[in-house]
């Protein structure tokens, strides 16, 4: 059995991996890059480059080391330099001395790379299809449970726990019907979760490159510290969104390219790159829907999002938005992310306090 | 004569170079300050501290609330058994808006980092840290002073003297040091090294940490640095405003951690008493070999009974949970294999380092 390296983006990793073992690949992929894999990457990257290229290169030298093949990357036709990350990570390995052939997801020639390499039948690809696509739904459902839970919880940790533990079992189902039965199962057992209805919660929305969003280590897990922090956050990644974006599914998708130009006109009109317009259209939306405020998250050295940045400062003081920014890079100190989370979150109770204030 | 019994509220404030205490009455009235220099080592210093305060404060008083804040905070919460851990963003703008109530900037120089806290109308609408470089902090002023052979105190008053600063570049502190060398070597006078030393810090202040941001009169400077007349002055000529620093000003943390204790409507403190200022308080590290994280844990011992293990980046090591903040970091961040299986917590994986 070949096996695949799989960049990680977070939870969906469960997802991405039961796509590659209906196709007969075993999957090496993680939750979330792990402290070696983090050395790894920025040992053998070049200084300069984002966070997540070296998250995904010390990914990918750990697998290597441990015998694993080959490797998929993104090489989507966008306007940053993830596209050419599977070149430059084809390159490094190779200097490094270790045998991976890394091959892009994207267009590749006729045949598609996973179909070329690994040869699956075509029941295969189908059943990979749709146990992907539904392990992907299900995820998303869990993400916002969660996001919803986590702030009311009764006992601190019960939704953590509870998320964890639905996960593993999605991760053992491969039956599509089996996985469409889970899915609508997830409400019910979120809804056991003693919460308490009544209590204010903050909204706040978390903004930024993807794989630093999603991924636990490199943030720092902001989200399940803002959630409790007693914050209900809204995570603007959410892969099944993403994915109908990508292939421009659903006629009233809200968050299609020309949404997200026409919600940021007046601040940005090109899609600068990677998930950059997303930041600025979401930030202004959020603002519209009644946020108390958001978070930007930015890997160090990624271009989109640096270059939004001041644009993002503008749009939301026009708005006077709370706006925290947020920059990562593999130095950054857990204390730090602590201080100014939990700062901004005291900014925001103090704003709606004064609000309430005024109102009565 | 028996005097009437009284409930003061504590605030801790252990920061990088100092741990500062704070006691004050019901009404937020300072009653006792205390700036000690922990030269490394939070928890004797927070017991020492304690030493000095127990001695000092009149029998009839209680502690009747607890608070805690700084980067050593969550270590003292632990230690004291306090109320509340605050960061130290929001009590020194506590702080600040007590005793200035119109204020709307407040500069905060400590040992390690520098803050900008922008106030309106009483309320904190924005903040700044400085990032990863410690450019422009006390510690670094320190290691200046070390250098010169002159304690910090007299480097205050040299700075203030010189007439002509020279020019220093601020922007790193390993060439900042470099650049004073050339300039010593050169022959300038220390005075104007100095104050070219406190102005280049101010600099990398306003560039760095204020990037942009409105700086409106009235200002409070506080932190550590804020007893510095050199960076004082240098303020003042940068900006071109007055700077306000108030009486407290080396302890500001502790005071708003003390008034945020006040606030917070304590009814039984969870203080554990001067007792443990005599206590043998140890810390150990562990290693936790379960996954591929390899957390580096700490557990605070105090006389053989254990206190609470910290730095796990799981649940499975803490066992007693102190405040929201505290459960930031609580699901698995190994690999797919490794975070989906249940592991059981079992003591005997764990090897001691």
């Amino acid at each position: 059995m070949h096996r695949l390296a799989i960049p990680n983006i977070g939870n969906y990793a469960v997802a991405l991996a039961a796509l590659g073992e209906c196709l007969g690949v075993q999957s090496e992929t993680c939750l979330s890059i792990t402290p070696e894999m983090m050395a790894l990457g920025a040992q053998y990257a070049p200084e300069t480059c984002c966070l997540p290229m070296k998250a995904y290169l010390g990914h990918f030298v750990k697998a290597a080391r441990e015998g694993v093949e080959y490797a998929v990357m993104v090489n989507s036709i966008g306007r940053c330099r993830l596209r050419y990350y599977g070149k430059l990570q084809q390159k490094i390995l190779d200097d490094v001395g270790l045998k991976m052939h890394v091959f892009g997801l994207g267009y590749d020639g006729i045949k598609p790379p996973l179909i070329r390499y690994f040869d699956p039948t075509l029941r295969q690809v189908l059943h990979g299809g749709a146990c992907y696509v539904n392990k992907l739904i299900a995820i998303d459902i869990l993400e916002i449970e969660a996001w919803r839970t986590r702030p009311r919880e009764l006992n601190s940790g019960d939704t953590s726990q509870l998320f964890k533990q639905t996960l593993q079992q999605l991760d053992k189902l491969t039956a599509v019907r089996d996985i469409r039965k889970f899915r609508k199962t997830i409400h019910e057992r979120f809804a056991v979760v003693p919460i308490d209805a009544t209590r204010p919660v903050l909204r706040i929305g978390l903004l930024g490159e993807c794989s630093v969003l999603r991924d636990k280590y490199l943030n720092h897990n902001v989200e399940e510290m803002l959630g409790n922090l007693g914050a209900e956050v809204r995570n603007f990644f959410l892969m099944g969104t993403e994915l109908k974006s990508i292939f421009n599914l659903g006629v009233l998708n809200k968050h299609s390219r020309k949404n997200q130009l026409k919600k940021a006109r007046g601040h940005l009109h090109d899609p600068v790159g990677g998930h950059a317009l997303d930041s600025v259209a979401n930030a202004i939306r959020c603002h519209e829907q009644g946020y108390d405020g958001v978070v930007h998250i930015c890997p160090a050295g990624c271009m989109p999002e640096v270059s939004i940045r001041p644009i993002l400062r503008q749009a939301c003081k026009e708005r006077d938005f709370s706006l925290l920014e947020l920059s990562f890079d593999e130095h950054t100190g857990h204390e730090g992310v602590c201080t100014r989370i939990e700062a901004f979150v005291d900014i925001l109770w103090e704003k709606r306090r004064r609000q309430g204030f005024h109102e009565t | 004569m028996k005097r009437e019994c009284m409930n003061v509220y504590l605030g801790i404030d252990v920061g990088s170079i100092s741990t500062n205490l704070v006691i004050v009455d019901g009404g937020g009235e300072v009653l006792f300050t205390l700036y000690d220099r922990g030269e490394g080592n939070p928890i004797r210093s927070i017991q020492q501290s304690l030493c000095r305060l127990e001695a000092e404060l009149p029998s009839n008083m209680t502690i009747a609330g607890v608070c805690t804040t700084g980067s050593g905070g969550r270590l003292a919460a632990v230690v004291v058994g306090a109320d509340l851990f605050k960061n130290e963003i929001t009590a020194h703008a506590r702080a600040s808006i007590h005793l200035h109530p119109d204020v709307q900037t407040i500069l905060e120089i400590g040992g390690q980092d520098s803050k900008l806290t922008i106030v309106r109308d009483r309320l904190v609408v924005d903040f700044s840290m400085n990032l990863v470089c410690a450019a422009g902090t006390g510690s670094f002023l320190d290691s200046q002073a070390k250098r010169l052979g002159i304690s910090i105190e007299a480097l205050s008053a040299a700075a203030v003297l010189s007439k002509n600063p020279t020019a220093i570049a601020g922007r790193c502190t390993v060439f900042a040091e470099s650049d004073m060398i050339h300039k010593q070597q050169s022959g300038h006078r220390q005075n104007d090294i100095l104050m070219g030393l406190c102005h280049a810090m101010v600099r990398n202040f306003l560039s760095n940490v204020c990037r942009g941001k409105k700086i409106r009169p009235p200002i409070v400077f506080q932190g550590g640095v804020s007893a510095n007349q050199g960076i004082r002055r240098a303020f003042t000529e940068a900006l071109q405003m007055e700077i306000m620093v108030p009486k407290y000003s080396m302890v500001m943390g502790a005071y708003g951690a003390a008034l945020l204790a006040v606030q917070a409507g304590i009814v039984k403190t969870g203080f554990r008493g001067f007792a443990i200022a005599e206590h043998k308080i140890e810390t150990r590290s562990l290693l936790c070999s379960d996954c591929a994280n390899n957390c580096e844990l700490l557990e605070i011992v105090d006389e053989g009974n254990l206190l609470r293990r910290t730095g796990g980046r799981c649940r499975k090591w803490d066992r007693s949970y102190f405040s929201g903040s505290e459960k930031v970091v609580v699901s698995d961040m190994a690999t797919r294999a490794g975070a989906l299986e249940d592991k059981d917590c079992s003591d005997n994986c764990c090897s001691e380092s």
